[in-house]
């Protein structure tokens, strides 16, 4: 298989079919096999081979999947537990909803297969409460799968049992944060735990658990039917390996999904797939994996698009979700509009991100009103210096600091002319002091 | 034990204790915010890191434990730059009001600012502001400032862990979270100022203390509360004469970090007085007297010869029940007792997290039993008042609330009564004698508490007028009866006889009360549970 070339698709292969969501149609395409085969296998073997298999977690931070489920304590006297992470709320990022629209079963499987890897009996999706219609196509997938045998108790007569539920998020983004999404599902404020311990071995009520992006679930029933080989044969490097599901957004002629292996280039992903840039307009920059990736510009178009080499070129891969900007952006805009974003989805625990956030979107405001000083880059900086880099308690701090600190490298120059251009600020308009608004019957 | 090297020092910490604590056992300062000793490990307000040697990241001293052979470093330019960087973001929003702030002079904002932060910020826009919550009645005793608060979650993290009531919570997300109540319900459990204490800023603050001083003009008495058997550690807050507010004191085996409502706000009572010179009933009524003629009077009723009924005190230190004990329970002709008001329930949590309770609301309930005393109930206290003719020697006309109602009045007329007080109640209208009695901050003394525990209270202030406290008068009173009495007449003195000859307060020192947070008495009394 070549790198670039279409492929046959794999995750997406019951893309254009007719009911791809019902079990008939995945069961008539060969699904629910590979669950037979790992059900024979012992869980050590399904781990060894997804491990074998190189799978890196398609949920942002690229981590290998059976190292992963290699740290969930096996001589544990307590339940263990599997959490698909269905949050997808990153702008930029909608993969795994292609997967759960096209093929649910694929997803239902991978969980399976992934719980009875790791012997859990009962798996969580968490799916962001934005995704209704998603959520009620897993309850009716879930349904059809119990009532084969798939789900329950004693699978396929193997004595395996596992319940799968469905748990819808209440439109957090911070919710996606892994231990957040554990403090979510247990009722509590989706706010992320201090690290460590680590989920694997202090997650859900108290019990080792793992979490898994759907993408990454929905690679384990192939990796078992074709083998670890096979799968780490698709893609560029050994290191990179797999079917990736390349979400494609912004100023490109054909947005979309678009399955390839690992390690096509953007320029690929963006001319060939996506159909190039819009008429008169040529490419600017892109943001390569989510809204939460430095942005890198046009001349590193010819990069692969995969974990290492995108880390490499100083961004990160994150989740696939390309988005493509071109000359029209103005891009001190195109970072306030994140800034939006970020400030807006902080959960507020820790300082250096709850201030951070929102303090670097007040400037970004404020040198777009033209009122910006010469001062304010140095500012941006050092938030996004102080703001990341294991100074917050989770990576959400990273992500709106490495989109200030790569849109400052890169396009500095137009920060710097909004700043020439700029009034001197008026004056301030808040008082130091609380106003007495007639309730202030102690005092101040 | 484990030996770590914090900025050059080694020492030995217990397993399993933090980097903060390890870093005070060395003499070093780390600054802490969401940190509490009391309560659960946060990590987040992120002031406290330090780099420790092997790990590429700064990591937050409150949430990190000590190993053997950690080497940890709290003063390095990454250290400096980074708590400068957190401080910097803490103050951007904050509305740096301090001249107007009551929390000023004991703000953590303030003192680390100052002692880690810079003197200059980057932040030239709009402050946030929560309007409506900014002097807001969160409860009965607690007014909020949300424009100060700088989400440590300490106050809420009282409130699950400590009191259990769960009343405060985190509402909204971001830079926009700030801290409420549920709906409609306010912040009023019997601990319910402690979040104030626990605040390191000026957000909660005591709506009965906020205002009446600065709080670097204050002085602080160490001192035990009063309210119950409990015997909370406390700082009394006065100024010029005035006691202004308690503030519990760190006392892990009895109060934590805590004290109940119904104890802190009684530091108000502590400022009247009716009586500062002693006063003899003669033709025309009570008439203003000198002691010496007040004791030649109190002499004369206890040689009368019918038994002197004494009622004594639950509310004296150890010292003037000891005296009592010498003066009447050790010598014939007298009868006493110790009236013991049960009341509410008054309880709290130790630094184990365990319930102190307080069986009644007097403070030295436990040194009076210990001492040999018969207690009574209100019923025993009026029969006792009401069965004979002989005089009576009231220790203190607040040591049981009946004695302050008109049935106490009532119940000693015809006898000739000497009260010491310091309030006018129906029983000094109708007193023979009232000397004019010292208030808690005027004395000197130890107490047990229901845990057992020996506090010394240290006196923050004189009497005021010619008032004595209650060991001054029964020492001064020994005297005259020809009892034998230890000198100089001090505490201290009365303390170390007792300690000599009263079995239970046996081998303890002054000098270890001084700086022990209580000694423990030795025989089983504890109410812990
Ligand atoms: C702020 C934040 C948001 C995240 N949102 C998501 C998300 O929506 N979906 C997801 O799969 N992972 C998300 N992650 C990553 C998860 O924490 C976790 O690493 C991932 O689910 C692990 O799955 P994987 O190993 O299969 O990639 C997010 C992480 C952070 C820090
Ligand atoms: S970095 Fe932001 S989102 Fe993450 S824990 Fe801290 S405040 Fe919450
Ligand atoms: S004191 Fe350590 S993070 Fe707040």
């Amino acid at each position: 298989m070549t790198a670039g070339g279409a492929m046959k698709p794999i995750l997406l292969r019951a893309r254009g079919e007719d009911k791809s969501r019902s079990i008939s149609t995945y069961l008539r395409m060969g699904g629910y096999g590979a669950l037979k085969k790992a059900l024979i296998m012992d869980p050590a073997g399904v781990r060894k081979e997804v491990k074998d298999s190189g799978l890196r977690g398609r949920g942002g931070a690229g981590f290998p999947t059976g190292v992963k489920w290699g740290f969930v304590p096996q001589d544990l006297p307590k339940p263990k537990y599997l959490i698909c992470n269905a949050d997808e709320s990153e702008p930029g990022t909608f993969k795994d909803r292609a997967i759960i629209h096209t093929d649910p079963h694929m997803l239902i499987e991978g969980i399976i297969i992934s719980s009875y890897a790791i012997d859990a009996h009962v798996a969580y999706i968490y799916i962001r409460g934005e995704f209704w219609e998603e959520a009620r196509i897993l309850e009716k997938a879930i349904a059809e799968a119990r009532r084969k045998g798939y789900l329950g108790t004693n699978i396929l007569r193997t004595g395996f049992d596992l319940e799968i539920h469905v748990h819808r998020g209440a439109g957090a983004y911070i919710c996606g944060e892994e231990t957040a999404l554990i403090e979510s599902i247990e009722g509590k404020r989706g706010q992320p735990r201090l690290k460590p311990p680590f989920p694997a071995v202090v997650g859900v009520f108290g019990c080792p658990t793992v979490v898994n992006n759907v993408e990454t679930l929905a690679c384990v029933p192939h990796i078992i039917e074709h083998g670890a080989a096979w799968f780490a044969a698709i893609g560029r490097n050994e290191r990179n390996s797999g079917p990736k599901l390349y979400g494609i957004s912004g100023h490109v002629r054909r947005p979309g999904v678009y399955e390839l292996p690992m390690g096509v280039t953007f320029r690929e992903l963006i001319y060939e797939h996506a159909g190039g840039i819009r008429e008169g307009h040529e490419l600017k920059a892109f943001i390569p994996g989510g809204s939460s990736c430095p942005v890198l510009p046009a001349d590193f178009v010819d990069i692969p698009a995969d974990f290492d080499s995108v880390a490499e070129a100083g961004s990160m891969f994150g989740s696939g979700g390309l988005i493509v900007m071109d000359d029209s952006v103005d891009m001190v805009w195109a970072l306030e509009n994140l800034m939006t974003f970020y400030s807006h989805e902080s959960c507020g625990q820790c300082t250096p991100c709850r201030e951070g956030s929102d303090w670097a979107l007040d400037i970004l405001r404020r040198i777009r009103r033209g009122y910006g000083r010469p001062e304010d880059l140095e500012t941006l900086e050092r938030i996004s210096r102080y703001a990341s880099q294991g100074m917050t308690i989770c990576p959400l701090g990273d992500a709106f600091c490495g989109p200030i600190s790569s849109f400052l490298k890169h396009f500095r120059n137009e920060f710097e002319d909004y700043i020439a251009k700029a009034k001197p600020l008026p004056p301030r308009t808040t008082p130091v002091l609380p106003v007495r608004s007639g309730r202030g019957r102690f005092g101040i | 034990m484990v030996t770590v090297t914090i900025d050059g020092h080694e020492v030995q910490v217990a397993e399993g204790v933090n980097l903060v604590e390890a870093a005070r056992a060395a003499g070093v300062e780390i600054p802490t915010y969401c940190y509490h000793p009391g309560l659960r490990v946060v990590g987040q307000c992120r002031v406290c890191f330090v780099e420790v040697e092997g790990m590429p990241r700064l990591v937050t001293a409150c949430s990190t434990p000590v190993k053997d052979g950690m080497v940890v470093n709290t003063a390095s330019d990454r250290v400096r730059e980074a708590r400068q960087a957190v401080l910097e973001f803490l103050l951007a929003n904050h509305p740096l009001d301090c001249p107007v702030c009551d929390q000023a002079g004991e703000c953590y904002l303030q003192d680390y600012s100052v002692e880690f932060g810079t003197d200059s910020t980057h932040m030239v826009d709009d402050r946030r502001r929560f309007p409506g919550r900014e002097r807001n009645e969160l409860g009965p005793h607690v007014i909020q400032n949300q424009n100060r608060c700088i989400h440590c979650t300490r106050c809420i993290r009282f409130t699950q862990e400590i009191s259990e009531t769960w009343d405060l919570t985190m509402k909204s997300r971001g830079n926009h979270a700030y801290i409420g109540t549920f709906d409609g319900e306010p912040l009023d459990n019997p601990w319910s100022a402690c979040v104030a204490d626990v605040c390191p800023v000026g957000a909660l603050t005591v709506k009965e203390f906020r205002f009446r001083a600065r709080v670097w003009h204050l002085d602080e008495t160490p001192s035990v509360c009063p309210g119950c058997s409990v015997g909370c550690t406390i700082d009394i807050g006065h100024l010029e004469g005035i006691v202004h507010r308690f503030t519990p004191r760190e006392n892990p085996e009895i109060n934590g970090w805590w004290m109940c409502d119904f104890g802190r706000f009684l530091a108000e009572d502590l400022n009247g007085r009716d009586f500062e010179v002693p006063r003899l009933r003669g033709e025309r009524g009570l008439q203003d007297t000198g002691w010496q003629e007040a004791m030649a009077a109190l002499t004369e009723l206890a040689e009368v010869g019918s038994p002197l009924r004494v009622v004594a005190s639950a509310n004296a230190t150890n010292e003037a029940l000891y005296l009592a004990k010498r003066l009447f329970l050790d010598r014939p002709g007298a009868e006493v007792v110790v009236p013991v008001h049960r009341g509410e329930e008054h309880r709290v949590k130790n630094a184990q997290r365990q319930w102190v309770a307080g069986a009644d609301e007097h403070p030295n309930s436990t040194g009076a039993r210990l001492m040999g005393f018969t207690t009574v109930d209100t019923e025993g206290l009026e029969a006792f008042l009401r069965g004979g003719r002989g005089p009576i020697l009231i220790l203190d006309g607040g040591a049981h609330p009946w004695l302050l109602s008109q049935e106490a009045a009532r119940a000693v007329t015809g006898q000739k009564v000497a009260v010491a007080a310091r309030k006018a109640s129906p029983l000094t209208g109708a007193a023979y004698l009232v000397l004019p009695l010292a208030s808690w901050i005027e004395t000197e003394g130890t107490l047990t508490s229901s845990t057992g525990r020996v506090q010394l209270a240290r006196r923050g202030l004189f009497p005021r007028g010619q008032a004595k406290p209650a060991w001054e008068i029964l020492a001064l009173a020994g005297r005259q009866l020809g009892v034998e009495v230890p000198t100089p007449l001090t505490p201290r003195t009365f303390f170390e006889a007792m300690a000599a000859e009263v079995p239970p307060f046996a081998a303890m020192t002054w000098r270890r009360l001084a700086t022990e947070p209580g000694i423990p008495v030795l025989e089983e009394v504890a109410h812990v549970g």
